[in-house]
């Protein structure tokens, strides 16, 4: 389904929540679609199914996923309303790229058709995130 | 699953493990490490039931190991120094095998043959080292154990078996809740499959943890001032380790990573960097907190 970097230094867990939480956003995974079974992710992987328990763990908890017990994981439909702390790393992200941006020479107007562009794509899809 | 409360275990003179205490949970892959002569093997032969403890309560599903056919015939033991009888051919080893563990399972054996990819009638000394180790893996898998232990089981193997084995061993932790213990040098391998890791020094547990807390609590801080460094900025952050290196300050700090980056930028820096540690770097840092550090002795 997925492949991690295995040479990256964020643990492994953290890389997890990241994938899955991209495909989530990104529209791969539909709502309501069921996630892999811990033991075939491990499989498949080659990562210790503890760990995908705790990732699944964490992304449920961050709303992103829900889980019928006996059943597995689902993609959760609704918008997790949470992500206050996320947003705000993002603005620093936002801010870093701004000022590179900037610094190389790109004119402000540029910038800002830029992040218009972005946006009016993004239109009917989920602005939050 | 695996309980270890208190053991010491003395070789005549020598203190090989002092008042060692470590659990692991079913279904979980421990790793242990430590320096050279820290006491990995020795505590891996308890958990074999090979050697019993001066002192200390040693248990595997709450049963004492030393000599305990019910648990041993459960468990499979990987050591670093592999024993196979003169003139055995692989076939022959697995015969043995079958005729000592009840949970022999000879079709998984026929099964991991296309594995393994080794002529059954070939004798075992005619094979290379790497081979020998994958006939260790071969047998130790049929013999469908709860508890597996390895003493650095990967050296030698080839980085494709090497994966095979890591997802052989993974996939019998998430089908079959099989419990594994393994050392090893290689902390690279270690930090794709352990979910706990225990570090060992002269005999004595430094630290244990999850491996996911372990990195969590430790951060690497690159950090850059446009001017010189605030004097106060290592009162405030005390920190394992530090290096300048041009302008960029190198620090090692344990702490939450949001306090972290709050006090950090409270400072104004012109460039800062939180990295996660790898498993390799905490090992470092944390050994030269205890006196065993990589010094430049020679030049």
């Amino acid at each position: 389904m997925f492949e991690l970097d295995l040479r990256s230094r964020a643990p492994m867990y953290e890389q997890l929540v990241e994938k899955i939480k991209e495909l989530i956003i990104n529209n791969v995974l539909k709502p309501d679609e069921q996630l892999p079974t811990v033991r075939v992710l491990a499989g498949e992987l080659t990562i210790n199914p503890n760990t995908i328990q705790k990732a699944y763990r964490e992304l449920e908890h961050r709303g992103y996923i829900y889980s019928v017990p006996g059943k597995g994981s689902f993609v959760r439909p609704a918008v997790p309303g949470n992500n206050a702390a996320r947003l705000r790393i993002l603005e620093k992200e936002l801010s870093i790229i701004v000022t590179e941006m900037r610094y190389l020479g790109a004119p402000p107007q540029e910038i800002i058709t830029r992040i218009k562009t972005q946006l009016f794509k993004d239109e009917g899809g989920n602005v939050d995130d | 699953m695996i309980e270890v409360e208190g053991v010491s275990k003395q070789f005549q003179e020598l203190e090989a493990l002092k008042d060692v205490s470590l659990s692991v949970h079913k279904g979980s892959i421990y790793g242990l490490v430590g320096s050279n002569g820290a006491g990995k093997t020795t505590l891996l032969k308890l958990l074999a039931g090979i050697y019993r403890q001066n002192s200390g309560a040693l248990t595997i599903d709450s049963q004492p190991v030393f000599e305990n056919d019910a648990i041993k015939t459960r468990t499979a033991f990987i050591p670093d120094l592999l024993y196979f009888f003169p003139n055995f051919s692989v076939q022959d080893v697995a015969h043995f095998h079958a005729g000592i563990y009840p949970q022999w399972n000879q079709a998984r054996f026929e099964k991991l043959r296309s594995v393994f990819n080794i002529e059954v009638k070939r004798r075992i000394k005619t094979l290379s080292k790497g081979m020998q180790r994958q006939i260790a893996f071969w047998m130790s898998l049929a013999l469908m154990p709860d508890v597996m232990i390895l003493d650095e089981p990967i050296d030698g193997l080839d980085p494709v078996m090497r994966q095979k084995v890591k997802n052989l061993i993974i996939q019998d932790v998430a089908e079959r809740e099989m419990t594994v213990m393994i050392s090893s040098h290689n902390l690279r391998d270690l930090e794709d499959i352990c979910d706990n890791i225990g570090i060992l020094h002269q005999g004595e547990m430094l630290i244990q943890k999850d491996l996911d807390d372990l990195k969590a609590d430790v951060h690497k801080i690159q950090i850059a001032f446009s001017g010189d460094v605030p004097p106060t900025l290592l009162q405030d952050m005390p920190a394992l380790y530090q290096e300048k290196r041009g302008s960029v300050l190198i620090l090692i700090v344990r702490g939450v990573y949001e306090d972290i980056i709050r006090s950090m930028q409270s400072y104004h820096p012109a460039v800062l960097d939180i990295l996660p540690l790898t498993l390799e770097e905490i090992f470092i840092y944390e050994m030269g907190d205890h006196g065993y550090e990589i010094k430049n002795i020679l030049y």
